[in-house]
């Protein structure tokens, strides 16, 4: 499964959120990540995330997709990160 | 999805909380906008820069069970950091020994490997046979179907090798045929390569066979146990063993392809002393190739389902385990398309 995912914190907690999210999937932009995670990746991934949120204050958005081909991504600007595996 | 990760920067790499943090460095020695890659997708790190990493990313790594394949200046395989074997199986290590022990039961399994590799080397010829701009095959399938033939009659390991060696003369025969216009093959060489085509072949074998390692680090095999090779000191010879099978379906066409569509030219070589070596750029695409003939998906006939290359081969260990444990007998990989 192909997520995006988007998350809007308090400031005290973006960072370990950031740090979270590095593990499981690619750094694209300031608090967006996407990446192809399975199922389990990605419950792995939300149940620390919700320990780590106040629930009451923060989101955390995930745009999941059944696979990449049916993604169409723009960019516009500067691709801040690329998503390859050749570096 | 795990992912191989093919590094061709110069660069530093390390362990940033828990995680890997790759830190290009350009040519002056200047550090670049460092690049985190996700643990959690990481398949293989293939090193063809130069890198800079300490033991405490070793034993992070280990602890991932991530292996890292090193190749040098000169784009040989030099060799890997394999983390320790995770998938114990004490039985399987008896059996695939015994295997290899008895003389009646190593040949079978060798014969097999040479059927495969020869069935899936008449299907790339065959597969050309038919195109226009190619001259005529049919003599060379003709004598490597013969070859074929003699295979089930051989009685020791050297035998079928030879067999297996005139099979593959002939192949590489067909080579100029098929990209002749604009690469010359002019017989194999190796160690190094004295032509483009000749390092292509050999890049990609590598690439092949490293690929090979990985899947069978993967399963319950020795990958030091081989069958059709020799197991010797210091290698992994059953990974050579299964590259056989799969070289001229994945390397070979993937050349071919390259070649024939002009995205590899004499261009992207330069002549080391004694040798011929791709240019940077060209290695580049090369890899990034392979990579995605390694994502092709083809539909299982017996699974029924799509599964890529890279799984195929992994189905080949488990039919290889199936039959060392005397559940099924092994019956190599045959490309049908």
């Amino acid at each position: 499964m192909y997520v995006i995912l988007v998350y809007d914190m308090g400031q005290k907690r973006v960072g370990k959120m950031l740090k979270l999210c590095r593990r499981y999937m690619n750094w694209i932009q300031n608090s967006v990540f996407e990446g192809e995670l399975t199922e389990v990746q990605l419950r792995e991934l939300l149940h620390e995330a919700k320990r780590i949120m106040n629930e009451e204050e923060d989101s955390l958005i995930l745009f999941k997709n059944r696979d990449l081909k049916w993604l169409d991504k723009q960019i516009v600007g500067v691709e801040r990160q690329s998503t390859d595996n050749f570096l | 999805m795990k992912q191989p990760k093919y590094l061709f920067n110069a660069g530093r790499m390390s362990r940033k909380d828990n995680t890997l943090k790759f830190t290009p460095v350009d040519e002056a020695g200047v550090e670049e906008q460092p690049r985190y890659l996700p643990i959690e997708q990481v398949g293989d790190l293939y090193v063809f820069g130069s890198l800079d990493a300490n033991s405490a990313l070793y034993n992070f790594l280990g602890q991932e069970g991530i292996a890292v394949h090193f190749f040098n200046y000169y784009e040989h395989y030099t060799g890997s950091f394999m983390p320790r074997e995770y998938l114990l199986a004490g039985k399987m290590q008896v059996d695939q020994t015994k295997h290899y022990m008895t003389a009646k039961k190593r040949i079978e399994i060798a014969r097999r490997f040479v059927e495969g590799a020869a069935n899936n080397i008449l299907r790339v010829l065959k597969y050309y046979n038919n195109r226009d701009k190619v001259k005529d095959l049919t003599e060379a399938i003709v004598s490597i179907e013969r070859l074929l033939v003699s295979v089930p009659t051989t009685t020791d390991v050297p035998m079928l090798m030879g067999i297996e060696g005139n099979i593959r003369q002939t192949y590489y025969g067909c080579f100029d045929a098929i990209v002749g216009q604009t690469f010359c093959m002019d017989g194999r060489s190796k160690r190094p390569p004295q032509n483009e085509l000749n390092a292509l072949i050999s890049f990609g074998n590598m690439l092949c066979y490293t690929a090979c390692l990985s899947t069978i680090y993967h399963t319950q095999l020795n990958p030091t146990i081989s069958f059709l090779h020799e197991p010797g000191a210091r290698r992994y010879s059953l990974a050579l063993d299964l590259s056989e099978v799969f070289k001229p379906i994945l390397v070979d066409r993937l050349i071919f392809r390259m070649i024939n569509k002009r995205q590899l030219q004499p261009s992207d070589f330069r002549s080391e002393v004694g040798g011929c070596v791709l240019k940077d750029a060209a290695r580049k695409r090369f890899v990034q190739g392979f990579d995605e003939q390694l994502k092709e998906t083809i539909k299982h006939r017996a699974l029924g389902r799509s599964v890529s290359y890279r799984h195929l081969m992994k189905l080949e260990c488990y039919k290889l385990q199936k039959h060392l444990l005397g559940v099924e007998e092994y019956r190599p990989f045959k490309a049908w398309w």
